[in-house]
């Protein structure tokens, strides 16, 4: 899947992709291709980046690279996949009533779900909001437990 | 008599400076009156602001659009000016330039050279004055007074290869029974030229002028503009164009129009008429290169008309979305910050300043109350211990978690979403965290 999308290796290529999208939701997705979570994730990304593509621009990372380790130790990315959106290089929160509210962790469930999600996050931002509320019922929303610092 | 006369030079002198005086007077209501309200050519705008209007944020706007545009018109010169190419008559009235600092415009009919005149006119001192004069008045900086003329010294080279490329051209139509591979050849040799473009011109130039010396006048001048102007489209082209010729055309005016084609044509009828306006281009053989570069070529040869309207709707298309989004977005300051720059980027006003290799975004972690900038300043320190850590290899760890643990635990703030406390998700289900 993940030749699908742009895949980003480098913190460069990262940087510069959050810094160049103006206007529109950048969505990250940080993930491994082989991992099979990810893959569905992606399947879900690469059919719907097209429709979204007024609005959002969608690109994959590879953690395993060494150069975004970086961006894997800010974003603290303990789960993959997890994906993060921007708007104009400001970080976009959602509050989905998991524990964290700074990433999507975990998979789509369809399509639709994806779409509602980063159309919520550009309507917010387009209000000036740095957090929205995730659209999403509860039980659509992949469930995860953090643990703070491996305690 | 003698004395009248001198008087009355003097009254004359004393008259004329009288009415010097009072047309310095008037000359200076003028300034006010135009000072009062005045055009702006750059915004296409009668003001009243006098000079303070070139500070505004709107004409600093629309002045950066106009000299883009006018740039764009200039790098088909300067491809001009690095690789002269012969004009042809027909082409000559479709070549010109618009020049918006002297307000002038620069034909090239009876120039030989495309966009000789121009070159001519923007290396010259009265358009250095008048640039001058135009970015006084509104603004923009003496420092891109170089990106808007042309230096001497690029002119004098120029006329250099100029003067070797006419030689080449004699030469070729003297040698203009010889086949066409030949001419073009020497031109290449001559003035060792590394860019294809030019060699392909040159040796289209070299054809067209053994063309125009053969039979029929008419029929030349279509096929020069079909070729000339359908880079893609030569194969539909083609079409049309050998039923022309088989219905108008008798194949013997073809053939001797051009020598390469006669063996060809005599063998089999159907090829060649697909292959008549590819061979007056230049084929795989003829070591031409292919229609895609050529298309790139054809759409610099045509000065002006498209670009202008390119950078028309783009520019309008995004006045119209700048004024719908809304100013209190996230970002809008970034984005307006980014949007100007990646414009003078794309100009090439601006050196390509990356950010450095330690750029981070803002980014609200998990752990961390507070703004977001915040975050990434605690990540920055983290990262500076880190690096303490591992230039201090031998330090037991111990010790340091002992260092780090005491700062931490104040911090631990996960954020309890509204949304959560709704739903009444019990929070110990959620969340272990260390006490």
């Amino acid at each position: 899947m993940c030749y699908l999308l742009r895949t980003l290796t480098k913190k460069q290529e990262v940087d510069s992709i959050i810094r160049d999208t103006i206007d529109k939701v950048l969505v990250l997705r940080f993930g491994r291709a082989s991992d099979s979570a990810c893959l569905h994730l992606d399947d879900v990304l690469c059919k719907s980046a097209r429709e979204v593509s007024k609005f959002a621009s969608v690109a994959l990372v590879d953690i395993d690279s060494e150069d975004v380790q970086v961006y894997v130790k800010y974003f603290d990315i303990t789960f993959i996949p997890s994906t993060i959106f921007f708007f104009n290089a400001h970080h976009m929160k959602m509050d989905s009533g998991t524990a964290d509210h700074t990433k999507w962790v975990g998979a789509f469930h369809q399509k639709q779900d994806f779409i509602d999600v980063v159309e919520a996050i550009f309507r917010g931002a387009m209000k000036g909001k740095l957090i929205v509320n995730c659209p999403l019922p509860p039980e659509r929303i992949p469930k995860y437990q953090l643990l703070y610092k491996d305690v | 008599m003698v004395r009248t006369t001198v008087e009355v030079e003097q009254e004359e002198t004393k008259s004329d400076s009288d009415s010097k005086i009072q047309s310095k007077k008037s000359d200076k209501k003028r300034k006010k009156k135009s000072s009062e309200f005045e055009f702006c050519k750059v915004c296409r705008l009668n003001h009243d602001q006098g000079q303070r209007h070139r500070y505004f944020p709107n004409h600093k706007k629309s002045l950066s659009i106009f000299f883009s545009r006018f740039q764009t018109k200039l790098a088909d010169v300067r491809f001009f000016l690095k690789n002269p190419t012969l004009l042809r008559p027909e082409h000559a009235s479709r070549n010109r330039l618009w020049c918006v600092f002297c307000d002038s415009d620069i034909d090239e009919l009876g120039s030989s050279f495309a966009c000789s005149n121009a070159i001519n006119h923007l290396a010259s001192k009265s358009h250095l004055k008048n640039l001058r004069h135009f970015l006084w008045k509104y603004g923009g900086g003496m420092d891109c007074i170089d990106n808007f003329r042309i230096l001497e010294a690029d002119v004098a080279k120029w006329e250099k290869k100029c003067n070797s490329l006419k030689s080449g051209a004699v030469s070729s139509k003297e040698a203009s029974h010889g086949p066409v591979l030949g001419p073009s050849n020497d031109i290449h040799n001559e003035l060792n030229y590394v860019n294809v473009n030019s060699y392909t011109n040159s040796s289209k130039h070299s054809i067209d002028s053994r063309i125009s010396s053969g039979i029929m006048p008419l029929q030349n001048h279509t096929n020069e503009y079909q070729v000339s102007n359908s880079g893609p489209f030569e194969v539909a082209n083609a079409g049309l164009y050998s039923e022309d010729f088989t219905s108008n055309l008798p194949l013997e005016t073809y053939s001797g129009t051009s020598s390469l084609n006669l063996n060809v044509l005599k063998g089999i009828q159907n090829l060649t008429q697909i292959f008549v306006p590819e061979v007056a281009g230049g084929n795989v053989h003829t070591g031409a290169p292919p229609p895609w570069f050529e298309a790139v070529e054809e759409s610099q040869v045509n000065v002006g008309v498209q670009p202008v309207l390119g950078s028309f709707a783009t520019s309008s298309s995004k006045s119209g979305k700048s004024k719908k989004l809304n100013p209190k977005r996230v970002g809008a300051a970034w984005a307006e910050k980014r949007k100007m720059e990646l414009e003078m980027e794309k100009r090439g006003e601006l050196v390509n300043n990356e950010c450095d290799a330690n750029w981070l975004p803002n980014f609200g972690r998990v752990w961390q109350s507070g703004s977001r900038r915040e975050s990434r300043k605690e990540f920055e320190l983290e990262k500076q211990k880190v690096l303490k850590l591992e230039t201090q290899p031998e330090e037991p760890r111990l010790k340091l978690k002992v260092e780090i643990q005491p700062e931490e635990p104040i911090k631990i703030q996960p954020y309890i979403s509204k949304r959560m406390v709704r739903l009444k998700f019990p929070l110990h289900c959620m969340f272990s965290i260390s006490p």
